[in-house]
């Protein structure tokens, strides 16, 4: 008689819990919106590595500027999108430094505006980041930390294979989806190279992304596949070629594995990228890029439009090719 | 990180590197950096005694440090505590506090004379009291007001230099240092300074005592304790400045923005309209021999704060008006009978004047001293709640006990509010930091002594102590005893 009403009770107790759970409506923390991961400072491409390191001991400094257009949209069950994430901008500072065939750098990202609009989808309350330079005039993104090296080929033969390997430091809030508060670690294979007036690069890697936020909309679902190729003409500019106009495509994106290639998974985006770029093999030369685009699957991450501009400043130190 | 391909030669640069003293590197929440000696162990001099870098005409730079600070308050006597709902007072039970932070200084020289900077940092920290209860003397000055255990990644600076020589009658030879590439430049020039930085990087600089990471920890020996200079929460503003060195003078002028609110991060970017205005001059001498400077320094704060008198009219011609029915931003006072400057907050202006000393007395022994007088009729927007301030002090290294890179110093400051400021407290109200619903006013006072032993070259451990009397300018209160621990290192 007890027991049968203790386990009474106790099945009350547990049907409470359970319709007030399901009465409130979950409110995800937020995440790291940003799917534009730029190449490490020298690294040539918006996105992609040239994979070019060479010489004695060099330097890189450089200054990423971008914004995306609706990053971030959750599809609603009328079949149109919140704008969770409509406008980000961030300013990327890095540097690396650079010996013989390697390459070690750090990236430090600030939100210049993260913006959007709330909304509950899916029974999922929505709430949007509202971040400026004036809430936050100094906040920073996370932290890149990484290592590139070229395994194969001569820094401007026909094909180059490399890898790399970067460790994403969490800082900031989730609120503002410009963190998943956790580490985060990218492991890539890199390849590029320069056939003629042709150069091309391209990477195959890991995101390792241990936040799982499904089914919560928009959200990360674990790690990912990350993929991408760039190919582009090289043109000459300049008495001698002292610098060279680098003008083509960059297709990247990523997919988790826990729905490889899945629609509601997979984010894929498109730039049109212009760099020119001292050829120097000494002294200090400039970078200056510029990259327009959008996304091809314009979900997950991917926006709907971006813009990307760049200048870098570089020292390949008497660098013998 | 900058290790790469010359990794056996840093470690055997490191067992070799010399080391430096009082007019020291490193740089706080809201301290700049100071010079390092050309025998220090760092990057540069590594890089620089292995050929890989021109140590002397600079086209980038990078250092770093680490600095741990760790405070021990004893339990104090202290009759009542956060009285009739206040919030602001220095609890009365033992205590302690830390802090640590990471740095890296980075620059790189764009085009002749223009230089850009970027200062990532990384602080975690405990404050005593959740940094309330002391005025013009809080005991470690890499405290923040928006820190927390947690380490936080932030960029504490951001900016552009662009130096003119305007030629003159001597040739400086700027050294590497954090935040300052080495180059050679005439005695008279131009600096101009945009971006983001503390305005200590440029102004009220002292060779003796500015440094929280290798002299004193307490913020009265850092800068004038009355200088509400406007600053973020960490101590970092956006601006301009403009200086024009002409041999052994000096002139600087700079505008920065002030907090959207006081004492909070937000910043305030309609520079044309709130602002904080500094003005110094400064004078290089020798006095027997001996270098020394006087810097006087005028600031002039546009921003939006309450005054003490129409907080105190506000109460008293409208009792609702108290601390406890506050709408607006306000630090969360539940005293019912208190003015509270919630209610009165609207474009005021701020001013102070202040005198700037230092001497060598010996190649190594240097004096300070500051003294400032601020109008004290607002609030305080971003520093601490000081009117007026006085500290002096002496540091020295141990050339004469044979521990040449030791340094030890001591120091005496003392700060005080208006007599307006009082009144407001004294009726429960609170500010930024003090406030403890009663007060018998008398001057905040400290006295510090600290001895740091060198270790290896690049590592500092220090001891300190520190005597506070009267914290929060109430007399009624202490008097508080703070042990200290500092690890600081160099790279």
């Amino acid at each position: 008689m007890r027991s049968s009403s203790l386990a009474l009770v106790a099945a009350i107790v547990v049907a409470g819990l359970w319709s007030s759970r399901a009465q409130a409506q979950p409110q995800p923390q937020g995440f790291a919106v940003e799917r534009l991961y730029p190449s490490a400072p020298g690294g040539g491409w918006v996105v992609m590595d040239a994979l070019d390191m060479r010489g004695g001991l060099g330097g890189v400094v450089g200054m990423t500027v971008g914004y995306a257009h609706d990053p971030l949209r959750v599809p609603t069950a009328d079949g149109s999108h919140l704008a969770l994430v409509a406008r980000q901008a961030f300013a990327d500072f890095g540097l690396a430094v650079t010996y013989d065939r390697y390459r070690l750098y750090l990236n430090l990202a600030s939100p210049l505006v993260i913006a959007g609009d709330s909304g509950t989808v899916g029974g999922y309350q929505l709430k949007a980041p509202a971040v400026d330079v004036g809430s936050n005039p100094d906040t920073v993104m996370d932290a890149r930390v990484g290592f590139d090296t070229r395994l194969l080929g001569t820094a401007t033969g026909p094909f180059r294979l490399g890898a790399g390997a970067q460790l994403l430091i969490p800082n900031g809030n989730r609120s503002d989806y410009v963190t998943d508060g956790t580490f985060r670690a990218m492991l890539r294979a890199l390849f590029a190279g320069d056939v003629g007036s042709f150069a091309y690069a391209g990477q195959l890697g890991v995101h390792v992304r241990p936040l799982d936020d499904a089914p919560a909309p928009g959200s990360p679902q674990g790690s990912e596949l990350l993929f991408g190729v760039a190919g582009g003409l090289r043109l000459p500019l300049g008495a001698e070629g002292a610098a060279s106009l680098v003008i083509g495509p960059e297709i990247y994106g990523e997919s988790a594995f826990k729905s490889l290639f899945g629609s509601g998974a997979t984010g894929v985006e498109a730039l049109l990228t212009t760099r020119v770029e001292g050829t120097r093999d000494s002294g200090g030369q400039v970078r200056v890029k510029l990259g327009t685009g959008g996304g091809l699957s314009p979900q997950f991450g991917a926006p709907e439009w971006r813009f990307v501009v760049g200048v870098e400043l570089f020292d390949h130190s008497g660098a013998q090719r | 990180m900058r290790h790469l391909g010359v990794t056996s030669g840093v470690l055997g640069a490191i067992v070799v590197a010399g080391i430096l003293l009082t007019s020291v590197p490193a740089r706080a929440q809201a301290a700049p950096p100071a010079a390092h000696e050309d025998a220090a162990f760092d990057i540069m001099n590594v890089l620089a005694h292995h050929g890989l870098h021109d140590i002397n005409e600079e086209s980038w730079n990078a250092y770093g440090q680490f600095t741990y600070i760790s405070s021990w308050k004893l339990p104090f006597q202290a009759p009542y505590t956060n009285a009739n709902g206040s919030i602001n007072s220095l609890l009365p039970g033992g205590e302690q506090s830390f802090t640590g932070t990471f740095t890296l200084f980075l620059g790189v020289r764009l085009w002749r004379g223009g230089e850009a900077y970027v200062v990532p940092e990384v602080i975690a920290e405990r404050p005593l009291s959740q940094l309330r209860g002391i005025g013009g003397s809080i005991q470690n000055f890499e405290l923040q007001k928006t820190g927390s255990e947690t380490p936080q990644i932030y960029r504490s600076r951001t900016f552009l230099r662009q130096t003119i020589n305007l030629g003159g009658g001597r040739r400086v030879e700027k050294t590497s240092d954090p935040m300052q590439l080495a180059a050679v430049t005439g005695s008279r020039r131009l600096v101009f300074t945009a971006g983001s930085f503390t305005i200590l990087d440029m102004f009220d600089r002292n060779s003796v005592s500015w440094d929280p990471r290798q002299t004193f920890l307490n913020m009265a020996f850092m800068t004038y304790s009355s200088w509400d200079f406007p600053s973020d929460a960490r101590g970092y503003s956006w601006g301009g400045v403009a200086e024009l060195f002409w041999d052994e003078w000096a002139a600087r002028i700079g505008r920065i923005t002030p907090p959207q609110n006081p004492n909070q991060l937000p910043q305030e970017f309609r520079i044309w309209q709130y602002y904080g205005d500094q003005i110094e001059l400064q004078h290089d001498h020798v006095l027997l021999g001996q270098p020394g400077t006087v810097r006087l320094l005028g600031y002039r704060n546009n921003v939006d704060t309450g005054r003490f008198d129409d907080a105190i009219a506000a109460v008293q011609a409208n009792p609702m008006k108290n601390a406890a029915a506050c709408q607006g931003f306000n630090y969360g006072s539940g005293n019912v009978t208190a003015p509270d400057l919630c209610w009165v907050r609207r474009p005021n202006v701020k001013l102070g004047i202040g005198l700037n000393l230092e001497q060598h007395v010996t190649t190594d022994i240097g004096v300070f001293f500051r003294g400032m007088y601020s109008d004290g009729q607002s609030e305080v927007d971003a520093y601490n709640p000081a009117d007026r301030s006085l500290s002096i002090g002496a540091v020295a290294k141990g050339s004469a006990w044979h521990r040449p890179f030791d340094v030890t110093g001591i120091g005496f400051g003392a700060s005080w509010i208006s007599d307006v400021h009082a009144r407001y407290l004294a009726m429960g109200g609170v500010d930024g930091f003090v406030g403890d619903g009663h007060l018998n006013q008398a001057p905040e006072g400290v006295g510090e002594i600290f001895y740091s032993v060198n270790l290896f070259k690049a590592l500092w451990l220090t001891a300190d102590y520190q005597h506070l009397v009267n914290p929060g300018f109430n007399a009624d209160r202490g008097p508080v005893e703070i042990f200290s621990g500092r690890v600081h290192a160099e790279f």
